[in-house]
């Protein structure tokens, strides 16, 4: 599997994003800085709470490490309309959002495809 | 207008008049049905004061590990209204009324009784102990809904009221007021174990035109996940 090259971009980000359910995003997430990281996916899980996705993240030593990307209730992203139909595993993906307090977690805030397409749920 | 329509409206109205009279609730209830949503809407907490035992189950809180939520259980009612993102269905009927909340699947069908009779039909969710044992009543333009026998668990678990804690000995009472397409939830907490006085919350949410979606939690699915 071809993996791209990660780069974590930590930025200043003023948020006014709302909270998401379940556990507190204030409290998991770190809403006042940004990252960016690219990856392969390796499962997608489209469930409430929280759905997610897994991503094999290619370091620059070579090394490989999964990072976790977390997101809304997946009734909440129906309704909103966001496209679940555009990822699929195996697909690289450039992933925005805010770093967890967890380990390698991040929030997404918006997926950018392959093809450049930019999803935000 | 002739004879027969005259005596229509005259016993139409006398009907109405027995009906208003003989069913008081039903006159004065306030309409809370519908389907409502937090996002859009407000929170405020009010001042809170621990106890020694309070502030020590405050700070011993993590996140990580103590949300109820995260083996798919309710920590509080004030904690399932904090919910963002999902519904709340009200239906009334004469002797109940039901919120149906998206979040977790609750379903709360809660009795209608007199206030301060002795001991009143309660409903529970059985698997949600912190939930306590509920009975509501109307108090004028309020729906009124009094939990107690809830065990330990948490009013809040959300943003920078995570943590707050809640005991055995906790009365809530909610006070649900309807304002246009603006439902207004005002939540008392007296936990003499926990507070040194009341804890008041005020949650509002708007009318939402979605309909409810089934949850179906998991613990595994709820559970805090990690990185492989």
């Amino acid at each position: 599997m071809h993996l791209t090259l990660l780069r974590a971009v930590p930025l200043v980000l003023a948020s006014t994003v709302p909270l998401l359910a379940h556990h507190s995003v204030p409290v998991n997430f770190d809403q006042s800085r940004e990252i960016t990281i690219r990856g392969v996916i390796t499962e997608i899980r489209w469930i409430n709470p929280h759905s997610r996705f897994r991503l094999d993240v290619k370091q620059e030593d070579g090394s490989v490490l999964e990072w976790l990307v977390e997101m809304g209730a997946i009734n909440t992203m129906q309704r909103a309309g966001f496209q679940t139909e555009r990822f699929a595993v195996g697909d690289p993906v450039t992933i925005v959002g805010n770093p967890g307090r967890r380990d390698r977690v991040v929030l997404l805030r918006t997926a950018v495809l392959q093809d450049g397409t930019k999803l935000s749920p | 207008m002739n004879d027969s329509s005259e005596r229509r409206g005259t016993t139409g109205a006398v009907l109405t008049f027995l009906l208003v009279c003989a069913s008081p609730a039903l006159a004065q209830r306030p309409d809370l049905s519908g389907h409502w949503i937090l996002n859009g809407g407000t929170t405020t907490f009010g001042e809170w004061i621990f106890t020694d035992e309070g502030r020590r189950r405050y700070d011993a809180y993590d996140f990580k590990t103590d949300d109820p939520s995260l083996r798919c259980i309710g920590a509080s009612w004030t904690r399932v209204w904090l919910n963002p993102n999902v519904l709340v269905q009200i239906t009334q009927a004469d002797d109940h009324v039901r919120l149906r909340y998206e979040w977790m699947d609750l379903d709360r069908r809660i009795p209608l009784i007199q206030p301060g009779a002795g001991d009143p039909p309660r409903g529970s969710n059985p698997g949600h102990p912190a939930l306590g044992r509920y009975a509501a009543w109307y108090d004028g333009d309020a729906l009124v809904i009094e939990t107690i026998d809830a065990t330990d668990g948490y009013v809040s678990t959300m943003d920078k009221w995570a943590g707050l804690p809640q005991s055995r000995r906790m009365r809530t009472v909610e006070r649900l007021t309807r304002a246009g397409d603006l439902l207004t939830i005002e939540i008392t907490h007296v936990d003499p174990a926990m507070y040194r006085r009341p804890l008041v919350v005020t949650i509002t949410y708007p009318r939402s035109k979605f309909e409810l979606m089934e949850y179906n939690c998991s613990p595994d699915d709820a559970a805090v996940v990690a990185p492989r």
